[in-house]
């Protein structure tokens, strides 16, 4: 906006100092307003230089336009007074400035210096009162600064270089007068009109080196000037670094340069010109010189000083945009191994080149290698040397990238290098750091420079299994952001990080896998597993103790990067959505949960084992303490087939005679399951689901095995299981089936010429779920078949509990242990399943349109060390269907080679609870489903889901 | 610049501080006045010149001759306003003496800049009656010299005298004197290379009493011969500008100097009683509470021993805003570009903080 119209629209309080100054000044404000864009666009103060026939020049040139103006026709009657004012005005000034324009000049240039500086303080004032209130970030506070210096660097390079020109006008002129007038070797006193001649001369003179001195002053000031917006985009650039640092450990940052290489280009540019003009000063020191000349003295000096500015900046715009990094799916960079390849790139953010220099950047890696002993040297095995690029679209900058590098290890590397090394001995492959350095010969403008940058340090692996401790050492250095150069023998003695320093890194962790960070809960559970007790802001980390110490088996690091894999893989959206608690101690847990309904439950990640996760619920009795079992720690493996939401959908506790329940009824603290997880369940094919007509039972195939038997090989299994025979139970009495109340099962046998069992059990139903079985709670299964060993009580203990629950010792969640091997039918609740805890009923709900919701089964891991048998679970058809209804599934699970389910309910079976089923089960042992012995003899957290293991699948055909 | 400047030869307080107290000894009354004239006749000052005169605006000064160095130390007395008041009630001296008074031509220049409405003005007739006290044009000076002998000239000169305290170690005669210095000159270097970090360190380490020992030792009185003393200063009194010259040169070998420019920041408020403990300091507690001092001026050097650039940031004591006066060019800066006077170590030639001027905080 025009000065003028800016200050019309001042505020009342300082428009009162405007019209004081004004009512003092020989300039009508009249005068001022009617001319006010011309007045603004000459330059008042340079006509002001006594002697200067610029003065007059525009004396004269307002005069006219005064006059032109008064003559055209625009102005109409109203304007009359100010036509009248206006003629005035004009007579009074040229009465008034005749003689000295130079005067005139001056009060105008005065004039809107003394607007300017209102205008200022008004501006400061806004700014004042503007500052406070909104908490704008320091940063961009900076950048604000920056844009506003730029342009004022601009304005002020503008000015010098009119100034410049004012500069050349002047000598050419004085040397013309100089050439004519000066003529040594004559009679100079004799001549008054030659001395005066050389009077104007030498003031002529005077005026010369004043502007000289001007302009030198000038230019000083631009120096100055700049010298503090370089060291502005020194910091935002060191800003930017600390952001690309952070970034590369996975915090959420812009590590954008686009806007550091707009103004350094922008300032480059700048002093480039500015040399451009000192160097021009030097031509006019060269045609016109004289005693005591400031020019010869001080333009050296003023370029010398130049260009260390510009070295300073070149020097510091070439950065590694993009650190080494090696495709990998943890977006971990900074971590190479050999072989594989990398890329970096580096970047120029000062983007003027000669289009007709060859900018070559050269790469280096380890130029000059810490003395450590043993410390590996590598070649680059690619071409180390690349042009310098401006891209074809000036937006892309000048940018070198290197793809496509790798590593080779020196061959003799580890012997003979750093005699004189540290005492401590060789630092391990992971924790050694190593260094790309870029070198670019630059040269523009007559400057030549060498510029150099280097990457951060960086690890080179040669085997991926060594990329976690890598990483670890890649977030150890940079948490302290120390100078790359100095510091490749970090870890000769690494410093302990403070706890807050660490935790933020760990959360960015969370944060770049799945995009959730870590809460202050979690980060205090971290805090507590470190220090036993709450962190204080004062609290440090050793490296040993972060990625070393390994008394639990593992390190914290190798615990932690344990999850992360595990959320990489399989968790990501439960963690991103929040649905995982994951850090909670045990502890906690049960504080947690205690107040809770019965069914409530959360996910935490397991303390002992590595990249596991498992649920704890609670339970509470009518009497005692209140129950917080928690299955066995689920891991990646076995994650893969079965997805953790599905996990919990189906999960199913299987006590002896109980009906077998989800225990998982309300995610922490108070979410119904399937509302926290109902978006993350698989579809299922439940598509012919009408045809289906066989409802009343379902049949279980069972295969177990002895007690005191280790595990059978396959054969002896196939034997089993033609001696077993299939039973077929009945459900009875189900209408009093009630959660929390006792459940009755009466096990009948449906099918002629099969050993019937009548298995009678009164199962303990928890309130609100299943889960603690009493000891006392007896399943009595009676043995159908001669072959089968008549059935034992089932085993309860605290010992079995602690297998079930690695963590914790003390909660005796009890389970059956069946130590019988058989095959039996089973009615819907209770299932009379050898194997409890592993098999879980897939919970039956009834759908809106009356059909039956099947549900997958969920097989847990936590097998019973005694109990080595391996549930299969198939839903049959009752009675004389049993044939036909199995051969599609037999066939089902051929191809699938999956333990399935067929759930069956009966719907029309009224008073049933709504998610149990009416239907039978036929348990079945098929080989391809058993258990490999081995896999269970090496871990005693036996499961389904082992390798070897297919997932169970729902066949839902059985369902109406 | 540094080289032919007396400063050299103060690197060792002790000498310099006697020759100090030489000079300034004749001039401490007429100070007392001064200084009471501030005080008490301020209000009529400022009846009698009017606000507007007394504004001190930034006004430039012209190059008259590698002037630089005068022109930003005329500045700095310039831009004091409580100077100015004094300098404006000095009684004008006859004709025949006017060329050869400073004062009176210091005056002349303020007004020339005040009520000239000029861009800048020319320090020509002030430098040509400097120059008849050996105050050339056509020399780069030093500043810190330069400012010492400007006072001198004027015979006006605040109060800074500090005890300085002799102790000797062998039989615990303590002689003391009464000394003072116009500048504290802070060297920034402590023990030779290491370089000291702030303002406040510098201070600490000037005031941290020196052992004499070897061929620096004294002659003891009372044990008659030469023994090892322990020299220390103890702060009396603190002027109402207070002057710090930082030494920021650095003589490795007799024959050549170089300039250090290391980061020193300083900060813009200064608290003296913060900075020195219980027994470096020998005052009353009325003294030592208006020991709270402000950043008023910087002038700045640009360049190297050999040649160079002076500059002055200057506080307006009247719109509380920073200048930086280059010569005629005068521009509006921030406190942002006067921090970048505290030194760029990979920037030789860059500006530095030469002397700063801190005033007192409550000066009315």
């Amino acid at each position: 906006m025009a000065q003028w119209q800016e200050v019309q629209a001042l505020p009342n309080a300082r428009l009162e100092e405007i019209h004081q100054l004004y009512s003092m000044a020989a300039l009508p404000m009249a005068v001022r307003q009617c001319l006010a864009a011309w007045i603004e666009n000459q330059n008042w103060r340079q006509a002001a230089e006594p002697c200067s026939s610029r003065a007059l020049m525009l004396f004269h040139s307002l005069l006219a336009l005064l006059g032109e103006h008064l003559g055209s026709p625009g102005l109409g009657d109203e304007d009359f007074m100010l036509k009248h004012n206006l003629r005035k005005a004009r007579r009074d000034l040229q009465e008034k400035f005749q003689k000295c324009p130079e005067n005139f000049a001056n009060l105008v240039a005065n004039l809107l210096q003394e607007e300017q500086r209102i205008l200022r303080l008004e501006q400061a004032r806004g700014q004042g009162e503007a500052a406070p209130a909104p908490s704008t970030p320091r940063q961009s506070d900076r950048q604000q600064q920056i844009q506003r210096r730029l342009a004022e660097f601009n304005t002020a390079l503008q000015e010098a270089e009119r100034a410049f020109r004012h500069l050349e006008d002047l000598q050419d002129s004085f040397d013309f007068c100089y050439k004519v007038y000066y003529q040594p070797g004559q009679a100079r006193t004799s001549d008054p009109q030659y001395a005066q001649q050389i009077q104007s001369l030498q003031a002529k003179l005077q005026i010369l080196d004043r502007q000289r001195q001007e302009v030198l002053a000038q230019m000083q000031q631009l120096l100055g000037r700049s010298e503090t917006l370089l060291g502005f985009l020194q910091q935002e650039l060191e800003a930017w670094r600390q952001r690309q640092q952070r970034s590369c450990l996975g915090a959420p940052t812009d590590t954008c340069l686009r806007p550091l290489e707009t103004w350094f280009t922008e300032l480059g540019q700048g002093l480039f010109q500015l040399l451009q003009l000192l160097r021009a000063l030097g031509d006019l020191c060269q045609k016109v010189t004289y005693e005591r000349d400031p020019l010869k003295e001080k333009t050296p000096h003023l370029e010398q000083r130049l260009r260390e500015l510009l070295t300073y900046l070149l020097q510091s715009a070439f950065v590694v945009e993009e650190q080494p990094c090696m495709p990998n799916p943890c977006k971990r960079p900074l971590v190479l191994r050999t072989t594989s390849k990398f890329s970096a790139r580096a970047r120029l953010l000062v983007h003027l080149h000669d289009r007709n220099h060859h900018m070559e950047v050269k790469i280096h890696i380890d130029r000059d290698p810490p003395k450590i002993k043993g410390f590996r040297r590598f070649n680059i095995l690619t071409s180390s040397s690349k042009t310098l690029l401006a891209g074809d679209n000036p937006r892309d900058g000048l940018v070198c990238d290197f793809q496509y590098l790798t590593l080779k290890e020196q061959k003799d590397s580890r012997s003979g290098k750093g005699s004189k090394g540290a005492s401590e001995g060789p630092l391990v492959v992971t924790e050694e750091l190593h260094l790309i350095t870029f070198t670019l010969a630059y040269a523009y403008c007559g400057l030549e420079l060498e510029l150099e940058t280097s990457t951060l340090p960086f690890i080179i692996i040669s085997n991926n299994n060594q990329l976690s401790s890598a990483w670890a050492s890649i977030l150890w250095f940079n948490m302290f952001s120390c100078d790359p150069k100095q510091e490749q023998s970090f870890f000769s003695a690494p410093p302990p990080a403070p706890w807050p320093q660490l935790a933020e890194v760990l959360s960015w962790q969370f944060e770049s896998v799945a995009e959730r960070g870590l809460s202050q809960n979690h980060l205090l559970m971290l805090a507590k597993k470190l220090f036993g007790s709450k962190p204080s802001p004062k609290s440090t980390v050793s490296w040993h103790k972060f990625s070393k110490d390994s008394a639990s088996g593992f390190s914290f690091w190798a615990w932690l990067d344990g999850i992360l894999g595990l959320l990489q893989e399989h968790l990501k959206q439960l963690w991103k959505d929040g649905l995982i608690l994951g850090f909670v101690s045990r502890k906690q847990t049960e504080k947690l949960l205690k107040g809770k309904r019965t069914g409530t439950f959360l996910l935490r990640f397991s303390e002992t084992v590595m990249g596991g996760i498992t649920c704890s619920w609670v339970e509470h009795s009518e009497s005692g303490p209140p129950a917080f079992p928690a299955v066995a720690p689920y891991t990646a493996a076995e994650l893969a087939p079965l997805a953790l939401p599905d996990i919990i959908r189906d999960y199913h506790v299987l006590v002896e005679e109980n009906i077998p329940e989800n225990p998982l009824q309300f995610l922490y603290p108070d979410t119904p399951r399937d509302e926290a997880f109902g978006p993350y369940y698989s579809q299922r094919q439940d598509g012919n689901l009408t045809e289906q007509k066989y409802l009343k039972q379902r049949l279980i195939r069972v295969s177990s095995r002895q007690p005191n038997e280790s595990w059978q090989t396959e054969e002896e299994l196939e034997a089993a299981t033609e001696n077993l025979e299939t039973l077929q139970l009945q459900p009875g009495e189900l209408g009093t089936q009630q959660p929390g109340g006792l459940g009755m099962v009466q096990v009948t046998s449906g099918n002629e010429g099969m050993p019937q069992v009548v298995a009678t059990s009164s199962g303990m139903l928890q309130p609100g779920g299943l889960g603690m079985l009493q000891a006392g709670d007896l399943r009595t299964l009676q043995p159908g078949s001669q072959d089968l060993e008549p059935p034992q009580p089932p085993q309860v203990g605290l010992g079995v509990s602690k297998v079930l629950q690695p963590g914790t010792g003390e909660q005796p969640v009890l389970r059956v242990v069946p130590n019988t091997q058989e095959m039996m039918q089973v009615g819907p609740g209770g299932l009379g399943t050898p194997e409890v805890l592993t098999s879980g009923l897939g919970m039956l709900q009834l759908g809106d349109s009356g059909m039956l919701q099947p549900a997958l089964v969920t097989m847990e891991p936590l097998a019973v060390p005694q109990e080595q048998g391996t549930l299969q679970l198939e839903s049959l058809p009752q009675g004389q269907e049993v044939l036909p209804s199995l051969e599609p599934h037999l066939g089902i699970l051929e191809t699938l080679e999956a333990v399935e389910l067929m759930p069956n309910m009966d719907r029309e079976q009224e008073g049933l609870c709504p998610s149990l089923a009416s239907s039978d089960a036929f348990l079945d042992a098929q080989d391809p489903f058993l258990p490999q012995p081995e896999d269970v003899a090496l871990s005693p957290v036996s499961s389904l889901f082992t390798t070897d293991f297919p997932p169970l699948h729902i066949d839902a055909s059985d369902f109406h | 610049m540094g080289q032919r400047s007396g400063h050299q030869e103060r690197s060792k307080k002790l000498e310099m501080t006697q020759s100090e107290t030489m000079k300034t000894k004749a001039v401490v009354q007429n100070n007392e006045e001064a200084s009471e004239e501030l005080n008490s006749k301020k209000q009529r000052l400022t009846s009698v010149f009017g606000v507007a005169d007394l504004k001190n605006g930034a006004i430039g000064l012209y190059n008259v001759g590698l002037s630089c160095c005068l022109n930003s130390v005329l500045q700095v007395f310039l831009m004091n306003i409580y100077f100015t008041r004094i300098l404006r009630r000095i009684t004008v001296p006859p004709c025949a003496a006017r060329k050869r008074n400073v004062l009176y031509q210091m005056l002349l220049l303020l007004e020339k800049m005040q009520c000239g409405k000029q861009k800048a003005v020319s320090p020509v007739d002030l430098a040509a009656c400097l120059s008849a006290y050996r105050v050339k044009l056509f020399v780069t000076h030093d500043a810190a010299q330069l400012f010492l002998t400007l006072w001198n000239l004027m015979k006006m000169q605040m109060e800074k005298p500090e005890l300085e305290h002799l102790a000797c170690q062998k039989c615990s005669l303590e002689t003391k004197r009464n000394s003072s210095m116009l500048i504290l000159p802070l060297p920034i270097l402590y023990s030779k290379s290491h370089m000291l970090k702030t303002l406040e360190d510098c201070l600490q380490h000037f005031f941290h009493p020196e052992e004499l020992a070897d061929h620096n030792m004294c002659f003891c009185e009372q044990c008659g011969k030469r023994t090892p003393f322990l020299q220390s200063m103890k702060l009396v009194h603190l002027p109402h500008t207070l002057t710090i010259h930082l030494k920021r040169f650095c003589f490795e070998t007799s024959a050549y100097i170089h300039k250090l420019n290391n980061n020193l920041p300083f900060p813009q408020d200064l608290d003296f009683n913060v900075i020195l403990t219980e027994n470096q300091c020998q005052a009353d507690n009325n003294e030592k509470a208006d020991w709270q001092y402000e950043l008023f001026a910087v002038v700045a050097h640009s360049g190297s021993t050999s040649f160079g650039h002076y500059c002055a940031y200057i506080r307006s004591l009247t719109e509380f805003k920073w200048y930086c006066f280059n010569d005629s060019h005068v521009c509006q800066v921030s406190w942002d570009d006067v921090k970048t006077t505290y030194g760029h170590s990979s920037l030789h030639l860059g500006e530095t903080a030469y002397l700063l001027i801190y005033m007192k905080k409550h000066l009315e």
